[in-house]
């Protein structure tokens, strides 16, 4: 058995009670009990705990208290709402609801079907969307047991000082590995930022940061509630594609998300591309408009687009499977999500 | 009632014509219905009470020498009861006895990353791991090697100081008949290198053991181990204990393949820990240990000149096989005849020669994964053997008819032949599986492969030497009407506890339900070898028919003398004694044995079996490979390969396998899919890795690829009987053949499908396309046929 | 420092007092003695320890003991009732799809929460819920066509769907 630390653990029933614990723990003090008895350390939220726990057996964090929100009974939390046209997930709903969710399905099929291929059947039954999002950053010299780091050395963003990704690197490249967070970053989807005392809506593209310690603009006080999709315009198709060694169960090797906008000749207003498990966010490829807009998306389109983000995109060393490999799928994977995205699968 | 079986005339259940009761039905196990309920018992299951709970301190360097090691603030952990290190148990042990080149706990210096160091017993889990990371150890860190190139070239670094000297672990090279002149005189000549990168066993039970010394000075160890007998007896040399003085016991195992069939570190921890606090200790690896215990498929490079006429006919083979070996010889010794010795049959060939060298390295040991020493080379020939089929335009299902080796007969290494499916198994795949459709017909991206093989049913000598039985069954026959079958074999999931029951169900007559099976006990039960090489079945069966043969005569005599018939007319079957003819001559079996009991006294029945001595060469190493009856199989792949991605989709696997008879045809086809499905993972998804240090590259589930119901293919299993004279009731192996073929086949599909001849396992996307990509930098268009 | 909580397994209420770092796994197996449920690699990846919470599958190596206070657990050993095994057990003892059967509690439980949802699931929709638990030893083949044939027994032993009167 890999024992999880000691830790505390409280699930209180509020929303309101949970931001208080974690503005506590960002001011380095909590006091969960209430009686004065205060300690010293991290407060953090878990939801499914798919990611959190086996991270935790490795030692990958240090806790202190575990603020569990599976009992908040705040409503905007779960389930899937349409609110002024705009579809709000809250950030507590399971992937496996949110994947079979009717109102998901039927605005964004791409996103559901996303949901419904993460991990597996288990893993979708306990993570959520939010924590999906969330995902910590993965990294072959990273996501190990204790023993196995302090046999290596450890790494940048964790206990050590030396990257072994990117030699003298200083910034972590440890890999965004959420199915949800690229295909969000293409949808221009928007999270929700609740904290004591206040709320923010934010860009899903400015929620995740490229550093690997540090993947999410958040502060310790702040905790993710909703997920607010735009409203999709009639043209708006959008597919998500990924590799990885086994039909289940895996992260992504290589992950696209598409989301094009087509007029009804089958001209292209709009196409976005975005590229992830490279480095610690997804990669929005740039400079498409000027190759795609206006035109349709034909052969020798998808072939300008591949190309664009072939030379955008640089795997690492940071996963598994050979970089160089997973640099020739990306105009593979690329040319595939946007026919599939555009009905012109083959 | 003592009887042995052994090669020989026909005994008791051979007959052709008999109409079973019990043997080639679809019954169930007589375990099933506790493994569906959860009632199971596992060696983590124990729980009794005052245990403690063991963890064990590692390595971590691939090679360091220890300079000192402190326990003193570890053992005064509050909850900590014992801290023991190395020089507590200071004997050498390992499976073979020629050897015996590991420690429980690294002495002088650590070999791997992982290594074992030291090991505490404490109140929980929690406390054993603070208090291992109270224990100081300063090592100075040594040079390591961590592949055969620089293990050979610097034996000056010496990885296992009871070798020799240098890093050679095990050499040995074979020649049968003029290699030479065949390799000359051949019309064709294949030459090819093929690598495979070694696998792991990766069973979904950690190894877990547990000791409990007794008041009365009987230590008992249960263990997750498939070999109890070489388990007690390697306990007793490290411990210094007699013998009778230690009890293992095997509880369910959670799956074995060869990753549980030698002694490990935590065996003697445990042992060792309850020895030293009088309270039983237990020790469960964690999955990360799993992988560093490992004693997997060993890495092979091998080469293989292989010469043929123009007719496709064989004319002689030669290769020359490199075998990484990792820290400890481990079945070493054996892994390197086996690279070489278990290519004879199922062809013929006219002259062979084989030159195998196996190295240490500073990695975890390997040792026997399922299909040991033998499933490389098969990949690398059955390739070869496809490229021949190629050069001489032939099918290649063809060119292996044109070279089958036949049954009663020896292979070119001198190794007896009885029973021959191989022919059928070919035939059987060929039409299951529309070949001829499809082979060179397929679209570009879809093929389809063959491969053939054969394997060991038991191997025909036990690991020591002595000329006792391999296998022993005792019964224990009750007026109940209930038998008690008594046998040190170790059912790890293959079934044999159920194979065991359904055999003495059906010689005594008695239902399955009123048979009882007690196994893997040395206290209990009669001393078996294991559960290795395939040999249960095949040895323990002959062992439960010889042990019913006493009790069935006694039997017999008693209502042949109530009925007035010859004893040979009496007929014990489905819960009955009846004489043919004569309606009232009619008891339940409950009322036979009592008949019997009255007469005979009280009854019971001893059986064994043991190899017949006579079906190998008399050269040295002759004996490693021989075995009393040989399975044979064929299996076909068909493949989808992405061009664009290098992905490989096995659609199906079609796996055919004599078995010689089936005694119970859903536990077969359960071999037959489990190893097909094992080979399958080995061909495009696992691979044993370390990184620059020696660190395993990913010790988990996640990282090492276990294929899942959605990569599986889907798999038609096909059972051949070829009745083999000598097993019981003609039935051979069935566990670790049928893996085999699974990977040339797949290679052999990826060929047809797009043209290119992958020689280093895993096939892995990379490689695939890497493969595909210099082909079309080539300009070398794929077949003509498919236009 | 323990802490008490409460909750229902296999139908019985249980009481019982966990330090709070305690997986429901541990809970299980060491508190309860409920060892049916297995620990194959303890971080999520094989399902070995799959029961089900609320009715739904989940892994009980990532789940905390205190997260189930007040909720249903059912394990492997709540299948059977009365001594009767539930036809999924039935089809997997007498289909031969376990082994070494120490996957089989986890599959069992997802194959169970399958049924629950889904009563006559094609081959590939038990494929796509069995997806999150390895077994070495089968292959799958049999597992797979063990639940198919439950299903069907489940199917057929339930009473005709009332108020379909002849016309």
């Amino acid at each position: 058995m890999m024992p999880l630390p000691h830790l505390r653990h409280v699930a209180p029933p509020r929303l309101a009670e949970a931001l208080g614990l974690l503005e506590q723990g960002s001011r380095g003090r909590v006091d969960p009990d209430g009686d004065g008895a205060a300690r010293r350390g991290p407060v953090l939220p878990i939801a499914g705990g798919t990611d959190l726990v086996p991270n935790l057996k490795h030692r990958l964090l240090d806790v202190e208290l575990l603020v569990d929100l599976t009992r908040l009974e705040d409503l905007h939390l779960r389930g899937v709402r349409e609110v002024a046209g705009r579809l709000h997930l809250g950030a507590l709903t399971s992937l496996a609801d949110a994947a079979a969710h009717p109102l998901l399905r039927d605005r964004h099929p791409a996103l559901a079907a996303t949901y419904s291929q993460i991990g597996s059947p288990q893993l979708r039954n306990m993570g959520t969307v939010g924590g999906n999002l969330c995902l910590d950053t993965r990294c072959s010299y990273l996501n190990q047991t204790a023993f196995w780091r302090a046999s290596l050395g450890y790494c940048l963003k964790r206990r050590g000082t030396t990257c072994h990704v990117v030699p003298g690197g200083t910034r972590c490249v440890a890999a965004c590995s959420s199915d949800g967070a690229t295909l969000l970053t293409a949808l221009q989807a928007e999270a929700r930022v609740e904290r004591v005392g206040g709320d923010r809506w934010i860009p899903v593209e400015s929620l995740l940061q490229n550093e690997g310690r540090r993947h999410l603009a958040l502060d310790a006080a702040e905790l993710i509630t909703e997920l607010r999709l735009p409203a999709t315009p009639p043209g708006q198709r959008a597919a998500y594609e990924k590799l990885r060694p086994r039909q289940a169960i895996d992260f992504p090797q290589l992950s696209v998300a598409a989301v094009a906008d087509l007029a009804p000749d089958g001209a292209c207003r709009s196409l976005r591309v975005v590229v992830s498990a490279l480095g610690a966010r997804p990669r929005v490829v740039t400079g498409l408009a000027g190759l795609v807009e206006g035109r349709p998306l034909d052969e020798a389109a998808l072939e300008r687009v591949a190309a664009a983000a072939h030379r955008q995109c640089h795997p690492l060393t940071n996963l598994a499977a050979d970089p160089a490999w997973r640099r020739a799928m990306v105009p593979v994977l690329v040319r595939r999500t946007v026919r599939r995205a555009t009905g012109a699968t083959r | 009632m003592s009887d042995q079986r052994q090669g020989g005339p026909p005994g008791p259940g051979d007959g052709e014509a008999a109409a079973f009761s019990v043997i080639g039905k679809r019954n169930r196990k007589v375990d099933g219905r506790r493994k569906v309920t959860g009632q199971t018992l596992f060696t983590d299951d124990l729980q009794p009470a005052r245990l403690l709970h063991g963890k064990i301190l590692r390595s971590p360097h691939a090679h360091a020498r220890i300079r000192s090691i402190d326990t003193t603030r570890a053992s005064a952990l509050a909850g900590v009861h014992a801290v023991i290190t190395g020089r507590d148990l200071p004997v050498a042990y390992g499976i073979i006895p020629w050897t015996r080149d590991e420690y429980p706990l690294a002495i002088d210096k650590v070999l791997y990353v992982g290594d074992g160091v030291a090991a505490v017993a404490a109140d929980d889990e929690r406390i054993a791991e603070a208090a291992l990371e109270l224990i100081e150890v300063d090592y100075q860190v040594l040079p390591a090697v961590l592949t055969v190139e620089e293990a050979l070239a610097h034996p000056e670094t010496q990885v296992n100081t009871f070798a020799g000297k240098g890093n050679v672990s095990k050499q040995v090279r074979l020649t049968f008949g003029d290699v030479e002149g065949g390799l000359a005189g051949a019309e064709v000549l294949v030459e090819d290198t093929w690598f495979h990168a070694g696998s792991t066993h990766a069973a979904i039970e950690p190894h877990c053991a547990m000791g409990d010394l007794g008041a009365d000075g009987i230590l008992t160890v249960h263990s997750s181990t498939q070999v109890p007998h070489y388990l007690h007896r390697e306990l007793s040399r490290v411990l210094e204990l007699p013998v009778d003085r230690i009890r293992v016991i095997q509880p369910a195992v959670g799956g074995g393949f060869g990753g549980k069939s030698e002694p490990f570190d935590l065996e003697f921890a445990v042992a060792k820990l309850s020895c030293l606090t009088g309270r039983p200790v237990k020790i469960l690896y964690t999955r990360e240990e799993v992988f560093t215990a490992h004693r997997g498929r060993h890495p092979m490079l091998m080469t293989y000149r292989v010469g043929a006429d123009r007719d496709g006919r064989l004319t002689a083979v030669q290769a020359r096989i490199q075998i990484d070996g990792g820290a400890h010889s481990s079945f070493g010794l054996v892994t390197t005849y086996y690279s070489g010795q278990l290519l004879g049959a199922p062809y013929r060939l006219p002259a062979y020669e084989f030159d195998s060298t196996r190295v240490f390295t500073n990695k975890p040991s390997c040792g026997p994964k399922r299909g040991h020493g033998s499933v490389q080379p098969r990949f690398a020939f059955e390739c070869a053997l496809d490229m021949l089929a190629e050069r001489v335009d032939l099918d290649p299902i063809e060119l292996r008819r044109r070279n089958v080796l036949g049954p009663d007969t020896r292979t070119i290494n001198e190794f007896r032949i009885t029973s021959n499916g191989f022919l059928e198994c070919l035939a059987g795949v060929e039409r299951a599986s529309g070949w001829k459709e499809k082979f060179r017909r397929l679209p570009f991206g879809r093929g389809v492969g063959v491969a053939g093989s054969t394997y060991i049913s038991g191997t025909n000598y036990p690991i020591y030497p002595n000329e006792m039985p391999q296998s022993a069954v005792q019964l224990k026959v009750d007026r109940s009407g209930r038998v008690t079958v008594f046998a040190g074999v170790s059912d790890i999931g293959q079934g044999c506890d159920s194979v065991l029951a359904y055999i003495v169900a059906e010689e005594l007559g008695v239902a399955l339900d009123s048979i009882r099976v007690v196994t893997a006990d040395t206290d209990l039960t009669p001393v078996d070898l294991g559960a290795y090489s395939s040999r249960i079945t095949f040895m323990a069966g002959n062992a439960a028919i010889a042990a019913c043969a006493g009790v069935k005569r006694q039997i017999q005599e008693a209502l042949a003398e109530r009925w007035g018939v010859p004893p040979g007319q009496v007929r014990l079957a489905d819960g009955c004694a009846t004489a043919p003819g004569v309606p009232s001559h009619s008891l339940p079996i409950a009322e036979a044995f009592q008949a019997a009991e009255a007469r005979s006294g009280t009854l019971g029945g001893v059986g064994s079996y043991n190899t017949p001595k006579d079906v190998h060469g008399s050269y040295r190493g002759g004996t490693i490979g021989a075995s009393p009856a040989y399975s044979f199989s064929a299996h076909i792949a068909e493949v989808e390969v992405d061009g664009e991605t290098g992905q490989v989709r096995v659609r199906k696997i079609w796996v055919a396998h004599d078995c010689g008879r089936a005694l119970n045809p859903m536990l077969v086809e359960g071999q037959m899919e489990g190893s097909a499905a094992m080979g399958f993972g080995e061909a495009l998804l696992e691979e044993q890795a370390y990184d620059e240090r020696g660190l395993h590259r990913g010790p988990s589930l996640l990282d090492y690829p276990l294929a899942t119901t959605l990569d599986t293919p889907e798999l038609e299993s096909i059972i051949v009987e070829s009745h083999d004279r000598e097993g019981p009731y003609g039935a051979k192996e069935a566990g670790e053949g049928p893996l085999h073929p699974s990977i040339p086949a797949i290679a052999n599909a990826i060929h047809d499908a797009v043209g290119v001849r992958l020689t280093r396992l895993p096939f892995r996307p990379p490689a695939v396309l890497a493969a595909l990509q210099a082909r079309y930098a080539a300009g070398l268009a794929w077949k003509g046929h498919r236009g | 420092m323990k802490e008490r909580l409460r909750f229902v397994v296999n139908g019985d209420p249980v009481e019982v007092a966990v330090e709070p770092a305690t997986t429901l796994l541990e809970c299980l197996r060491q508190d309860l003695h409920l060892t049916g449920s297995k620990q194959g690699c303890d971080k999520g990846d094989c399902g070995a320890c799959t029961v089900l919470l609320d009715g739904r599958a989940v892994l009980a190596c990532l789940v905390l003991a205190r997260a189930v206070d007040g909720r249903q657990v059912t394990t492997v050993e709540g299948l059977a009732s009365a001594g009767r095994l539930h036809p999924l057990q039935d089809a997997f003892d007498s289909q031969g799809a376990a082994q070494c059967g120490f996957c089989t509690p986890g599959m069992l439980m997802s194959a169970f929460a399958l049924l629950e949802e889904n009563a006559q699931p094609t081959l590939e929709e038990v494929r796509q819920a069995l997806a999150g638990n390895l077994c070495r030893c089968t292959g799958y083949t049999k597992i797979l066509d063990a639940v198919v044939t439950a299903a069907g027994v489940i199917q057929a032993s339930r009473p005709a769907p009332p108020g379909r009167s002849g016309t």
